[in-house]
């Protein structure tokens, strides 16, 4: 009995351990032959058009001339708008659930938090191109429009056709989907602090202000920016929401309230369509410039962690 | 203050076997009356419906150290927090009763909080470096209240971190982080963040409970030093500890002070059976 059971124990070990490393084998082929593909697919794109894939502003699936700045410009535009909005009433939220509410509100407010990260993006799409966008032209853009002389730099930077559906609306769709994910995190990160820190703090005599600013928000930055910066990789590649009220136009966005597009809203608008070999290589190598921005941006996000410190 | 008597107890939460003891007196042998610089007075204490403090009553001698006693949940830490009000930062926390700092009742609700805890300090259980450097730590505090120049800074720092008996250790490393010290050295950080605000007192919440022997031992010398300017208030489990270092012990149970007294007095010849018992080592 005992001599048989040894050497199947002794299986187990092995065994146990070759799963463990084919699992995670299998993410790196997975990513490996992910990028491949991408370069192969796209190449034909790039080695057409070099550099200027990424300098020019003409796309243009008839002559089959494609550049990517425009939708290059876009990506990065409506991820950073989106962040600025975001991350404020984010880290606001998360102050007030954690320092000053009364328990009472705190548990509706993590509900609502919870149930707004849980909408999927496309209905977030519906509600924007359908309700925001008309509510937004009509009461925002007209306004300012009719308002600001149309040569001055204000004028400039909110030029554009007033139906909503620009840059703008695309962004602030996009913060309030990168919202309830940053909050709800940076609720856990407060949460995580020991009581004594913040004791101590007040304990000094600082107000709460002081304590939130100097104290609290120090103490979790780390945390803080790879929140920051996981917001950032999902505004990015975030696609339907964005497709639906962006505007798709492929030039270089010229001002806040212009169409535009991102790499992701083209790639959804346009893939079905793409029959010749050139605009899908096009596409495909949009894909890929998405995937080398996403992966500086956590590259970025590694190296500021790292060069922390405190 | 000798006549530190107990007022009947008409609280409705208070657990029956406390409520019982009618006739329970604290045993109180008061430091001098010209040498006091905080008062406890009649204090009890709720955390919510629950009452955690009963009457208590405790005299501070100034520039000396006071110890706290007692098994835990006696309400040592709670009347420790009651001392600068931080428990006013938990809603359903309340105190009655007063509390004098230079003859001023801290608990009325006019006063300024922000400006009491300028005037005493705490130090916790835990250390609490701030996550910035060393230096930023110690001049934290004082940033809050005054302008001061970089040399005027790094002069109350120094001052602070040699108090602390901390200086000779870090002053190559002032722009470290805080939290890359060891725990006994986080710990006399946090006294020297405690201190360089210059408060008139400072409450240590079993500083030394989270320390290795030799770095409570510093700690201990470091709060014979501040003793001269410094008024100590500690709470600790550590019986030798309190009998080593404090002039004045008062022992706490179930939410009384029992016997308050010069040190050794209470070590030596403690008056009420329960301190005996507990000295003794018979609960605990």
């Amino acid at each position: 009995m005992a001599s048989s059971a040894a050497p199947k124990k002794d299986l187990v070990d092995p065994i146990f351990r070759a799963v463990a490393f084919s699992a995670a084998t299998m993410l790196l082929i997975t990513l490996g032959g992910l990028i491949i593909s991408l370069i192969i697919g796209g190449w034909p794109a790039l080695s057409k058009f070099g550099f200027s894939f990424f300098t020019s502003t003409t796309w243009n699936p008839v002559t089959e001339v494609f550049g990517a700045a425009g939708p290059i410009t876009g990506t990065l535009i409506t991820a950073v708008l989106s962040l600025a909005i975001a991350l404020p009433i984010a880290i606001f939220i998360a102050v007030f659930l954690t320092q000053f509410c009364p328990k009472i509100i705190a548990q509706p407010i993590s509900t609502a938090i919870e149930l707004l990260a849980g909408i999927p993006s496309i209905v977030y799409g519906m509600w924007g191109l359908f309700v925001f966008a008309p509510w937004f032209a009509r009461t925002i853009q007209l306004p300012i429009i009719t308002s600001i002389p149309a040569d001055s730099f204000w004028g400039k930077l909110f030029a554009g056709v007033p139906n909503g559906a620009n840059i703008f609306t695309a962004s602030i769709i996009l913060a309030i989907m990168i919202l309830p994910y940053m909050a709800a995190v940076f609720r856990e990160l407060f949460r995580s602090i020991p009581p004594q820190v913040r004791e101590a703090a007040f304990g000094l005599g600082c107000t709460p202000f002081e304590v939130v600013s100097t104290v609290l928000i120090p103490y979790v930055k780390k945390g803080m920016v790879g929140v920051v910066m996981l917001g950032f990789g999902r505004a990015l590649g975030e696609t339907m929401a964005v497709t639906f009220i962006i505007g798709n136009a492929h030039g270089f966005p010229n001002s806040l309230f212009s169409s535009g597009s991102t790499l992701a809203s083209t790639i959804a608008n346009e893939f079905a369509e793409a029959t010749s070999e050139m605009h899908l290589a096009s596409l495909i190598a949009l894909g890929l410039v998405l995937f080398l921005i996403t992966f500086t941006v956590l590259a970025i996000a590694r190296a500021l962690l790292s060069s922390q410190r405190y | 203050m000798s006549d530190s008597s107990v007022a009947p107890n008409t609280q409705p939460e208070t657990p029956a076997d406390v409520q019982a003891d009618a006739r329970f007196e604290s045993i109180i042998v008061p430091p001098p009356a010209d040498s006091l610089v905080m008062e406890v007075r009649d204090l009890n204490f709720f955390y919510g419906p629950n009452q955690s403090l009963f009457d208590v009553n405790m005299p501070i001698q100034k520039s000396g150290i006071t110890a706290l006693i007692g098994p835990s949940g006696c309400g040592k830490s709670t009347l420790l927090r009651t001392m600068n009000r931080i428990y006013d930062l938990y809603p359903g926390q309340r105190a009655q009763g007063e509390i004098l700092l230079d003859g001023e009742n801290i608990l009325s609700p006019k006063l300024d909080v922000t400006a009491l805890r300028a005037r005493v300090g705490m130090v916790f259980q835990k250390p609490t470096p701030f996550p910035m450097s060393i230096y930023d730590n110690v001049a934290f505090g004082v940033r809050l209240y005054h302008k001061k120049t970089k040399a005027e800074m790094d002069e109350v720092v120094e001052k602070a971190l040699r108090r602390a008996a901390l200086w000779d250790e870090v002053k190559d490393k002032l722009t470290k982080s805080g939290l890359s010290l060891s725990g006994g050295q986080q710990q006399r950080l946090c006294v020297a963040r405690g201190i360089a605000v210059e408060p008139e007192v400072l409450l240590l919440d079993e500083p030394a409970s989270a320390l290795d022997p030799i770095s409570t031992a510093k700690l201990e010398d470091t709060l014979e030093e501040l003793k001269r300017d410094i008024t100590i208030v500690i709470v600790t489990h550590n019986l030798q500890q309190a009998a080593r270092l404090s002039d004045y012990t008062g022992f706490m149970f179930l939410g009384k002070m029992i016997e308050f007294g010069p040190t050794e007095e209470l070590f030596v010849r403690p008056k009420a059976g329960k301190t005996a018992d507990y000295i003794g080592g018979r609960f605990g």
